[in-house]
Protein backbone atom coordinates (compact mmCIF):
# COMPACT_ATOMS: atom_id res chain seq x y z
CA UNK A 1 0.00 0.00 0.00
CA UNK A 2 1.52 3.23 -1.11
CA UNK A 3 1.33 6.18 1.71
CA UNK A 4 -1.14 7.87 -0.37
CA UNK A 5 -3.61 5.66 -0.09
CA UNK A 6 -2.58 4.54 3.75
CA UNK A 7 -3.26 8.58 4.30
CA UNK A 8 -6.77 8.43 2.25
CA UNK A 9 -7.77 5.37 4.52
CA UNK A 10 -6.79 7.02 7.69
CA UNK A 11 -8.97 9.98 6.67
CA UNK A 12 -12.15 8.45 6.03
CA UNK A 13 -11.64 6.31 9.28
CA UNK A 14 -11.35 9.69 11.36
CA UNK A 15 -13.52 11.62 9.55
CA UNK A 16 -17.07 11.58 11.41
CA UNK A 17 -20.38 10.30 10.43
CA UNK A 18 -22.78 12.66 9.09
CA UNK A 19 -25.76 12.93 11.55
CA UNK A 20 -27.51 15.95 10.24
CA UNK A 21 -30.33 13.73 8.96
CA UNK A 22 -30.88 12.00 12.36
CA UNK A 23 -30.86 15.52 13.96
CA UNK A 24 -33.58 16.66 12.13
CA UNK A 25 -35.74 13.63 12.36
CA UNK A 26 -34.84 13.69 16.24
CA UNK A 27 -35.82 17.44 16.22
CA UNK A 28 -39.23 16.83 14.17
CA UNK A 29 -40.08 14.28 16.85
CA UNK A 30 -39.50 15.99 19.79
CA UNK A 31 -41.31 18.84 18.42
CA UNK A 32 -44.25 16.57 17.28
CA UNK A 33 -44.26 15.44 21.13
CA UNK A 34 -44.40 18.80 22.38
CA UNK A 35 -47.31 20.04 19.99
CA UNK A 36 -48.95 17.03 21.20
CA UNK A 37 -48.61 17.34 25.08
CA UNK A 38 -49.37 21.50 25.04
CA UNK A 39 -52.41 20.58 22.67
CA UNK A 40 -53.85 18.01 25.11
CA UNK A 41 -53.05 20.63 28.03
CA UNK A 42 -54.94 22.80 26.32
CA UNK A 43 -57.99 20.79 25.63
CA UNK A 44 -57.80 19.71 29.59
CA UNK A 45 -57.59 23.80 30.67
CA UNK A 46 -60.32 25.03 28.06
CA UNK A 47 -62.81 22.09 29.06
CA UNK B 1 -16.39 7.39 25.03
CA UNK B 2 -16.52 9.59 22.15
CA UNK B 3 -19.98 11.57 21.17
CA UNK B 4 -20.85 13.45 17.97
CA UNK B 5 -21.61 16.33 18.53
CA UNK B 6 -25.38 16.57 17.12
CA UNK B 7 -25.63 13.26 19.50
CA UNK B 8 -25.10 15.80 22.50
CA UNK B 9 -28.11 17.98 21.33
CA UNK B 10 -30.37 15.14 21.31
CA UNK B 11 -29.31 14.01 24.50
CA UNK B 12 -29.39 17.17 26.36
CA UNK B 13 -32.55 18.13 25.23
CA UNK B 14 -33.90 14.38 25.88
CA UNK B 15 -32.30 14.72 30.02
CA UNK B 16 -33.93 18.31 30.01
CA UNK B 17 -37.41 16.79 28.71
CA UNK B 18 -37.46 13.57 31.43
CA UNK B 19 -36.83 16.27 34.56
CA UNK B 20 -39.18 18.94 32.96
CA UNK B 21 -41.89 15.91 32.84
CA UNK B 22 -40.79 15.08 36.43
CA UNK B 23 -41.21 18.08 38.01
CA UNK B 24 -44.85 18.85 36.05
CA UNK B 25 -45.59 15.16 37.35
CA UNK B 26 -44.62 15.92 41.25
CA UNK B 27 -46.27 19.53 40.94
CA UNK B 28 -49.39 17.62 40.32
CA UNK B 29 -49.38 14.80 42.42
CA UNK B 30 -47.78 16.22 45.24
CA UNK B 31 -48.62 20.12 45.08
CA UNK B 32 -52.37 20.12 43.02
CA UNK B 33 -52.99 16.90 44.83
CA UNK B 34 -54.21 15.53 41.21
CA UNK B 35 -54.68 11.37 41.66
CA UNK B 36 -56.30 8.85 40.17
CA UNK B 37 -60.29 9.68 40.67
CA UNK B 38 -60.27 5.53 42.02
CA UNK B 39 -58.90 6.73 44.98
CA UNK B 40 -58.54 3.75 47.31
CA UNK B 41 -61.81 4.96 49.34
CA UNK B 42 -62.97 1.34 49.65
CA UNK B 43 -66.78 0.57 49.55
CA UNK B 44 -68.47 -3.01 49.90
CA UNK B 45 -70.20 -3.60 47.24
CA UNK B 46 -72.94 -5.55 47.80
CA UNK B 47 -73.66 -3.11 50.44
CA UNK B 48 -73.51 0.29 48.71
CA UNK B 49 -75.61 2.23 51.89
CA UNK B 50 -72.63 1.66 53.94
CA UNK B 51 -71.37 5.31 52.40
CA UNK B 52 -73.99 7.83 52.88
CA UNK B 53 -73.11 9.46 49.91
CA UNK B 54 -75.02 6.13 48.07
CA UNK B 55 -77.98 6.23 49.81
CA UNK B 56 -80.77 6.35 47.74
CA UNK B 57 -82.03 9.73 48.95
CA UNK B 58 -78.58 11.61 48.26
CA UNK B 59 -78.25 9.78 44.97
CA UNK B 60 -78.16 12.75 41.99
CA UNK B 61 -77.71 16.12 42.21
CA UNK B 62 -77.35 17.90 45.75
CA UNK B 63 -76.48 21.48 45.71
CA UNK B 64 -74.47 22.18 49.01
CA UNK B 65 -73.63 25.67 48.77
CA UNK B 66 -73.77 29.00 46.31
CA UNK B 67 -72.13 27.53 43.58
CA UNK B 68 -71.09 23.61 44.86
CA UNK B 69 -73.03 20.83 44.11
CA UNK B 70 -72.07 17.22 44.62
CA UNK B 71 -73.23 14.20 42.07
CA UNK B 72 -73.51 11.16 43.71
CA UNK B 73 -73.96 8.43 41.26
CA UNK B 74 -74.22 4.52 41.42
CA UNK B 75 -73.61 2.90 37.96
CA UNK B 76 -74.96 -0.78 37.70
CA UNK B 77 -75.71 -2.68 34.39
CA UNK B 78 -77.47 -0.91 32.86
CA UNK B 79 -78.34 2.05 34.24
CA UNK B 80 -76.79 5.45 36.02
CA UNK B 81 -79.30 5.59 39.22
CA UNK B 82 -78.89 9.38 39.60
CA UNK B 83 -82.29 9.55 41.84
CA UNK B 84 -85.94 10.06 41.42
CA UNK B 85 -87.60 13.58 41.14
CA UNK B 86 -90.71 14.42 43.29
CA UNK B 87 -93.12 11.83 41.32
CA UNK B 88 -90.97 9.04 42.18
CA UNK B 89 -90.11 8.79 38.38
CA UNK B 90 -86.21 7.70 37.40
CA UNK B 91 -84.05 11.40 36.70
CA UNK B 92 -81.55 11.29 34.03
CA UNK B 93 -81.12 14.83 33.21
CA UNK B 94 -79.78 17.16 35.18
CA UNK B 95 -79.36 20.95 35.36
CA UNK B 96 -76.14 23.07 37.00
CA UNK B 97 -75.42 26.78 36.21
CA UNK B 98 -72.35 27.69 34.69
CA UNK B 99 -69.35 28.05 36.44
CA UNK B 100 -70.29 25.78 39.10
CA UNK B 101 -67.94 23.32 41.12
CA UNK B 102 -69.45 19.83 41.06
CA UNK B 103 -67.94 17.13 42.97
CA UNK B 104 -68.63 13.72 41.33
CA UNK B 105 -68.83 10.26 43.31
CA UNK B 106 -69.79 7.63 41.59
CA UNK B 107 -69.30 4.31 42.35
CA UNK B 108 -70.79 0.17 40.76
CA UNK B 109 -72.47 -2.43 42.83
CA UNK B 110 -71.63 -5.23 39.62
CA UNK B 111 -69.44 -4.61 37.04
CA UNK B 112 -66.22 -1.80 35.96
CA UNK B 113 -67.90 0.75 34.31
CA UNK B 114 -67.48 3.81 32.95
CA UNK B 115 -68.68 7.27 33.65
CA UNK B 116 -67.90 10.24 30.93
CA UNK B 117 -69.71 13.71 30.15
CA UNK B 118 -68.67 13.78 26.65
CA UNK B 119 -67.31 17.18 26.32
CA UNK B 120 -65.95 17.90 29.52
CA UNK B 121 -63.63 16.33 31.83
CA UNK B 122 -65.76 14.32 33.64
CA UNK B 123 -64.49 10.87 32.60
CA UNK B 124 -63.68 8.10 35.32
CA UNK B 125 -64.40 4.56 35.66
CA UNK B 126 -66.37 2.88 37.83
CA UNK B 127 -65.04 0.18 39.69
CA UNK B 128 -67.18 -2.44 42.46
CA UNK B 129 -65.52 -2.28 45.81
CA UNK B 130 -64.03 1.77 44.90
CA UNK B 131 -65.26 5.00 45.26
CA UNK B 132 -64.49 7.17 42.15
CA UNK B 133 -64.29 11.24 43.12
CA UNK B 134 -63.40 14.04 40.50
CA UNK B 135 -64.16 17.76 41.43
CA UNK B 136 -64.94 19.79 38.36
CA UNK B 137 -65.66 23.75 37.46
CA UNK B 138 -68.01 23.86 34.41
CA UNK B 139 -67.89 26.90 32.83
CA UNK B 140 -68.77 25.68 29.08
CA UNK B 141 -73.04 26.11 28.92
CA UNK B 142 -74.47 23.54 26.81
CA UNK B 143 -75.78 19.98 26.79
CA UNK B 144 -73.55 17.11 27.90
CA UNK B 145 -74.28 12.95 27.45
CA UNK B 146 -73.48 10.81 30.16
CA UNK B 147 -72.41 7.48 28.49
CA UNK B 148 -70.88 4.36 29.81
CA UNK B 149 -67.04 4.04 28.22
CA UNK B 150 -65.90 1.18 29.86
CA UNK B 151 -67.87 -1.92 28.05
CA UNK B 152 -69.44 -3.61 30.62
CA UNK B 153 -72.53 -6.08 28.84
CA UNK B 154 -74.99 -6.35 26.59
CA UNK B 155 -76.66 -2.95 27.61
CA UNK B 156 -73.75 -1.35 27.84
CA UNK B 157 -74.94 1.26 25.02
CA UNK B 158 -78.30 1.50 27.12
CA UNK B 159 -76.29 3.54 29.72
CA UNK B 160 -76.88 7.51 29.09
CA UNK B 161 -78.07 10.42 31.05
CA UNK B 162 -77.81 13.97 29.78
CA UNK B 163 -76.34 17.11 31.77
CA UNK B 164 -77.27 20.80 30.79
CA UNK B 165 -74.88 23.78 32.19
CA UNK B 166 -76.89 26.51 31.94
CA UNK B 167 -76.29 30.30 32.14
Amino acid sequence: MNTEKRKQLKSSQESEPNLKGTLISVSVLGVVILVTWFGVLMLYLSR
Amino acid sequence: MHLHKYEKYWLGLGIIGLIAFLLILGFGAFYLGTHPQSHGELIDPENLEMNEAFHEENLGLTKVDEGRYVLNVVASAFNYNLGTDESGAPISHIEIPAGSKVLVQATSPDVVHGLNFAGTNINMMVEPGYVSALEVQLDNPGEYTLVCNEYCGVGHHMMFGTMEVVE
